[in-house]
């Protein structure tokens, strides 16, 4: 009699005590989601990077692609959608930029395309086999925008404002501090685009071969022409890519740039210099640096591209 | 004679002739149900209708019949007027006046409205997952309480669109849709409905298609898909009716977002100001959408259906009087055959009061039976009126 009273003692003290347990852990659980700060989803890192300079300590970015991979390439997994669809902002590049976001759900009310501002002004581009899927109608290929929009700093300086716009709308009680964010951050973009402006003036007459399909708005911004090829900067180039590197030269001219994504292999500096080009590294910046911010890579590559053009007037009046 | 001594011999009275007791109970219990029941009906319809129609507060859809409207948006009735452009859906979330939610509703898995719509409908009618996650990609669907019970469906199952015409060979395939999640029921027609995102809607209407890569060596080299340079993608190109992770990037969409189809989209205007706004837009006869408040075009069901209950009214009061006059014939013909009973009560000593009481009781007996049985019915019409609704209206 005596133990089945203690065993029931025991089994209230403990039910009693799970209880508690899980009272204080549900309490735990809405303390951390009153502490919880709103969250802004970006799909690429120059959008994270004015999200978290224009936001400052109010909210969370959620930027989840990893470094190895290029963001307009990256597939999310169902969690990392969820994770997207919960968060109070998403912001789009825009210009078919990231195509996962148009097999995807993702919460169209909370959604903000950032290139909305100047869709008239972006560059169309064709791509893919030309086909018809009945016989008798007309044949097209999917055609697309070229979209590393932020390389032209202008239109950058447009993507942060309508970040802030954004943000604005979907914040107000911080409107006073994203205005003077913005403002600070917009002074240090124009600032960077009129250098841009300065060290590539002298390339304008000078037809560039760049690694990749990527800087449609680069060279349209700053009256470049490029020859765009679809090079890694690690792979190995071998005769077929040095003759297509041939195939793409201009004889008339004396001073020949080709433009990498991100460092080359030494071995690629090396051909690449004797095929008579001068290397410059111009990083689209698409994902987020191992080193530095988006500010800091953009003057990375004012500095590379000032180097090389310091390299080639060396060699053109034959100073060392 | 005591009271207890009447009870029970009017009780033996009714079990001694079970089926004309039966009958006269049936009948009386029908005459007083068929009334009530459809008051009942009709008042708890108007307020399901109601109720949905004030979580809903504005409509944007192509000029034509309010109502068509209203019961396509709110109860996925087949869609009878023409279509509305995502461009206007897109103009009008642009104009941020408050919450923008497509709605494409005109396609049906079976019997079941498949509802192309956005994440925010879920938090306008407060529908939570109950079981499994929300959808996630081109293909997801989460679908309601009630469909899932009834077809026995759990998330990772499949469900198949139906094609809206099954003589269309050369038609859209049916596409077959991967379930992640079962909503907590509401009550509403939400719990028969299978919702996707609003681009698989397009999927199905055939502007959004996945097949293999045209580039493929087997299309290219074959002289009946390929000719002066242009792929045709003919028959012997596999077109994907089921996306999965595999296909997922081969799935694309054809000709301008801004034509592609909507059948209406729910505004919830963020105040007072934004309301008027959004209703004055739509002022102009030029315009070829319309704004609709759904609860106006609810009362203007409502006063139809009411309309329509005082005419069945009156003709179920008609047939109640001519089934109780016919019940008290039934009750005085028995009487009349009973009386050499009823002298036979007399001569044992039973008052004339006796007597009557006697016959009174058989009466109230089945009066109040009667009365039991169609209160019961009624009250179970009550609780099934909005399943029955949505069933009617759908």
């Amino acid at each position: 009699m005596k133990f089945t009273l203690f065993s029931a003692l025991l089994i209230l003290a403990t039910a009693a005590s799970i209880s508690s347990c899980e009272k204080s852990a549900s309490k735990d659980d809405l303390s951390l989601s009153e502490r919880s700060r709103p969250v802004i989803a970006t799909v690429n890192y120059p959008l994270a990077y004015f999200a978290e300079r224009l936001s400052g300590e109010f909210a969370d970015i959620l930027y989840e692609v990893p470094p190895d991979t290029d963001p307009a390439y990256w597939n999310p997994t169902d969690d990392e959608v969820r994770a997207i669809q919960a968060a109070d902002l998403v912001l789009l590049n825009g210009a078919g930029y990231a195509k996962w976001t148009s097999t995807r759900t993702i919460p169209y009310e909370a959604t903000v395309i950032t290139s909305s501002s100047f869709e008239g002004s972006l560059i169309m581009q064709q791509e893919g086999t030309s086909h018809t899927h009945k016989s008798g109608t007309t044949s097209h290929t999917h055609s697309g925008f070229a979209s590393t929009t932020w390389l032209d700093l202008e239109l950058a300086c447009k993507q942060a404002s309508s970040t802030a716009d954004a943000l604005r709308e979907q914040f107000p009680e911080n409107e006073e501090a994203i205005s003077g964010r913005l403002e600070i951050l917009l002074t240090e973009m124009r600032d960077l685009d009129r250098q841009m402006k300065s060290v590539t003036a002298t390339l304008r007459s000078t037809p560039l071969v760049v690694s990749h399909p990527v800087y449609h708005y680069w060279t349209r911004a700053y009256g470049l022409s490029a020859h765009a090829l679809h090079w890694e900067p690690m792979q190995e180039l071998g005769t077929l890519e040095m003759s297509e590197l041939a195939a793409s030269q201009n004889e008339q001219s004396q001073l020949k740039y080709f433009i990498w994504e991100a460092p080359p292999s030494e071995e690629n500096i090396n051909k690449i210099r004797m095929a008579g080009f001068i290397n410059i590294v111009v990083n689209p910046c698409g994902g987020r640096p191992t080193k530095g911010d988006f500010l800091s890579v953009m003057r990375n590559n004012i500095s590379s591209i000032s180097e090389a053009v310091r390299q080639g007037s060396s060699a053109k009046t034959g100073t060392p | 004679m005591q009271i207890s001594g009447i009870a029970y011999l009017s009780w033996k009275a009714l079990r001694h002739r079970p089926y004309r007791s039966l009958l006269l109970i049936g009948t009386i219990a029908l005459t007083l149900y068929f009334p009530r029941a459809l008051q009942e009906f009709i008042s708890r319809s108007e307020e399901v209708l109601s109720a949905r129609a004030k979580s809903t507060p504005l409509l944007i859809g192509p000029r034509g019949s309010s109502i068509d409207l209203t019961l396509n948006a709110l109860y996925f009735t087949p869609q009878e007027l023409p279509t509305l452009d995502y461009s206007s859906y897109q103009s009008l979330a642009r104009r941020n006046l408050g919450t923008t939610i497509p709605i494409h509703s005109r396609f049906r898995s079976g019997i079941s409205p498949i509802v192309g719509t956005s994440l925010e409908y879920f938090k306008l009618r407060t529908l939570s997952i109950n079981i499994g996650q929300s959808m996630t990609r081109l293909g997801d669907c989460v679908i309601g309480a009630r469909l899932a019970e009834s077809k026995n469906l759990k998330p990772g199952d499949t469900i198949i669109s139906s094609p809206e015409n099954i003589f269309d060979l050369a038609g859209v395939y049916p596409l077959r849709m991967r379930i992640t999640g079962i909503l907590t029921p509401n009550r509403t027609p939400d719990d028969h409905a299978i919702f996707v995102d609003v681009k698989t809607t397009w999927i199905i209407e055939g502007l959004a298609h996945g097949h293999q890569e045209l580039s493929q060596s087997e299309v290219m080299g074959s002289p009946r898909n390929s000719e002066e340079g242009i792929v045709r993608a003919n028959a012997s190109v596999v077109e994907f009716n089921e996306v999965t992770e595999a296909n997922l990037g081969d799935f694309h969409f054809h000709g301008d977002y801004e034509n592609y189809p909507l059948s209406s989209v729910i505004l919830a205007p963020s105040d007072e100001k934004h309301r008027a706004l959004a209703l004055a837009s739509y002022e102009d006869p030029a315009n070829p959408n319309q704004v609709v408040i759904p609860v106006q075009a609810v009362e203007h069901l409502a006063e139809t259906l009411f309309a329509t209950q005082r005419l069945a009214l009156v003709a179920f009061s008609l047939l109640g009087i001519a089934a109780l006059a016919l019940a008290m014939m039934v009750f005085l013909l028995s009487f009349r055959l009973r009386e050499r009973e009823m002298h036979t009560y007399a001569k044992i000593g039973a008052t004339r009061i006796a007597i009557l009481c006697l016959q009174g009781a058989e009466v109230a007996i089945v009066a109040i039976a009667a009365t039991a049985i169609s209160q019961i019915g009624v009250t179970l019409t009550r609780s099934a009126a909005p399943e029955l609704l949505t069933r009617l209206i759908s």
